[in-house]
């Protein structure tokens, strides 16, 4: 984890969906908004575990993911600054099966969750954003499906890159090899297999557990469908949060 | 001889306060499900929310070359539409019946006005959400996981439960088609789940002979599932009994 250096601007702003916010809307969260760091593998929420907090990322990634009896996983989606992390605690239900890992080392801002459902409830603007957005999420969710069943691990791979990429400020991801074998639910050599292809090639630069994205044009020539179906839907849903 | 079906064989519509039931019974229009209906398409405006009675609508994704995933089913225990409330209105993914049967539509301008009000209403169908996106993403486990073996068992016993009787009108081409597999692997893994007795399949029907192995053959997928559609939707169930 890289901590913050005092020149850099701190602002929960620096999440579109707070940034998206009415001002009234910001004004009654604000006042409840803890920044928190989200160390690399930290885990935000567990399977079946109470959320108590909703998260709203800044200059992280966090990663729902689905852990099996046995021990393998599957990523569902990604959530960054675009996003929220703890949508069940609007939705209903408060767990989730799935658990939640921050997979790209940053910060974010948290919400008691008791603070985040008074204002959803009063309904209006605050609830029509969050559930544009679980919706968005959910195309995200379908597509990951979609993907794991008709994509070979070279295109999982580009479409994981693109939509994490999405997700952040800058062009890095702090990230092992393994994680993203974990998250993809693959066998780690067909990840380093895929990611030295895109290396050979000058699409990344891949090194001591950061890859730096070099070519992003070319990495969108290479990547499925399935990540246009995904930035699609998150920017016709979600039309005031414009990544910079 | 069949009844007359009724807004209450849908398990939302039933979980709802008498008093929202009353208001919506005018509104809801019944409809058949036929076989291979398409009740929204990809990209497509959508102008009604539905509640299936009986038989299932299946979701799902199909791709530029014409191959599809399907993403999750809809019977009796939910409605199919729900962009008409979170947002957006059209969805990438396309809706289709998979096993015919009917249904009692809303006005999409209705369902709105009725979600707005808050409520018993909204908090329902937000749960619903819940579920069915559990649905969602453990295709995804399971796509990326399990062999196709323990997909047909899932998605046979997820279809069951969604049905009044044991039996589902299917070819294995339809199945294939709604896992994203090749015909030949259904043909395979449905013939040793005849071989062991656990189905029996003919001229486009499979009937379930034994749930119970099924459920020993299926992965965790399942369950998950299903116990999240319990938790979630358990409580409402209780209030409408």
């Amino acid at each position: 984890m890289r901590a913050t250096p005092s020149s850099v601007r701190i602002d929960p702003k620096d999440n579109h969906l707070l940034a998206a916010l009415s001002d009234a809307s910001f004004e009654a969260l604000s006042p409840h908004l803890e920044r928190v760091p989200l160390p690399l593998g930290a885990v935000v929420y567990e399977s079946g575990g109470a959320q108590r907090y909703v998260y709203f990322p800044t200059t992280s990634i966090v990663s729902l993911l689905y852990v099996l009896a046995n021990g393998s996983s599957a990523e569902i989606a990604v959530t960054g600054n675009e996003g929220l992390v703890g949508i069940s605690l609007f939705m209903g239900g408060e767990t989730t099966p799935s658990r939640a890992v921050v997979q790209s080392a940053g910060h974010g801002y948290r919400l008691k969750a008791d603070v985040l459902r008074k204002e959803f409830e009063s309904g209006g603007v605050f609830q029509h954003l969050l559930l544009r957005y679980t919706q968005a999420l959910i195309t995200q969710m379908t597509q990951t499906a979609v993907c794991n069943r008709h994509h070979t691990v070279d295109q999982q791979l580009c479409r994981w890159l693109l939509l994490s990429l999405d997700r952040l400020p800058g062009d890095e991801l702090v990230m092992t090899q393994e994680l993203i074998a974990n998250m993809l639910g693959v066998r780690r050599e067909g990840v380093t297999e895929a990611a030295g292809k895109l290396q050979a090639e000058g699409l990344i630069r891949y090194s001591r557990g950061r890859i730096k994205v070099l070519d992003r044009q070319q990495l969108e020539a290479r990547v499925c469908e399935c990540y246009g179906v995904v930035k699609k839907e998150y920017d016709r849903l979600l039309p005031e949060i414009r990544p910079q | 001889m069949r009844a007359r079906s009724t807004p209450k064989q849908n398990h939302l519509l039933a979980a709802l306060p008498a008093a929202d039931l009353i208001r919506l019974a005018p509104q809801l229009e019944p409809v058949p499900l036929a076989l291979g209906a398409v009740i929204y398409e990809s990209g497509g405006e959508q102008a009604h929310v539905y509640f299936p009675t009986s038989g299932i609508v299946s979701l799902l994704y199909v791709m530029n070359d014409g191959a599809a995933a399907e993403i999750a089913v809809v019977g009796s225990e939910g409605m199919v539409g729900i962009s008409l409330f979170m947002g957006g209105g059209t969805t990438p993914s396309r809706a289709v019946v998979q096993s015919v049967g009917k249904a009692y539509r809303l006005d999409a301008a209705q369902i709105k006005t009725e979600f707005a009000r808050g409520g018993a209403l909204q908090r329902l169908l937000l749960r619903y959400t819940q579920a069915l996106i559990t649905q969602m993403t453990q295709t995804a486990v399971c796509n990326r996981h399990h062999q196709l073996e323990q997909q047909l068992c899932r998605w046979l016993l997820l279809s069951l439960d969604r049905l009044a009787s044991s039996e589902l009108v299917m070819t294995q081409q339809l199945i294939a088609n709604m896992l994203g597999v090749r015909r030949e692997g259904v043909t395979e893994a449905a013939g040793r789940l005849q071989a062991d007795g656990l189905i029996s399949y003919r001229r486009g029907r499979i009937n379930v002979l034994d749930r119970e192995k099924l459920e020993e053959r299926v992965c965790e997928c399942y369950a998950v599932v299903r116990r999240e559609s319990d938790r979630l939707l358990a409580s409402h169930a209780a209030l409408a009994a």
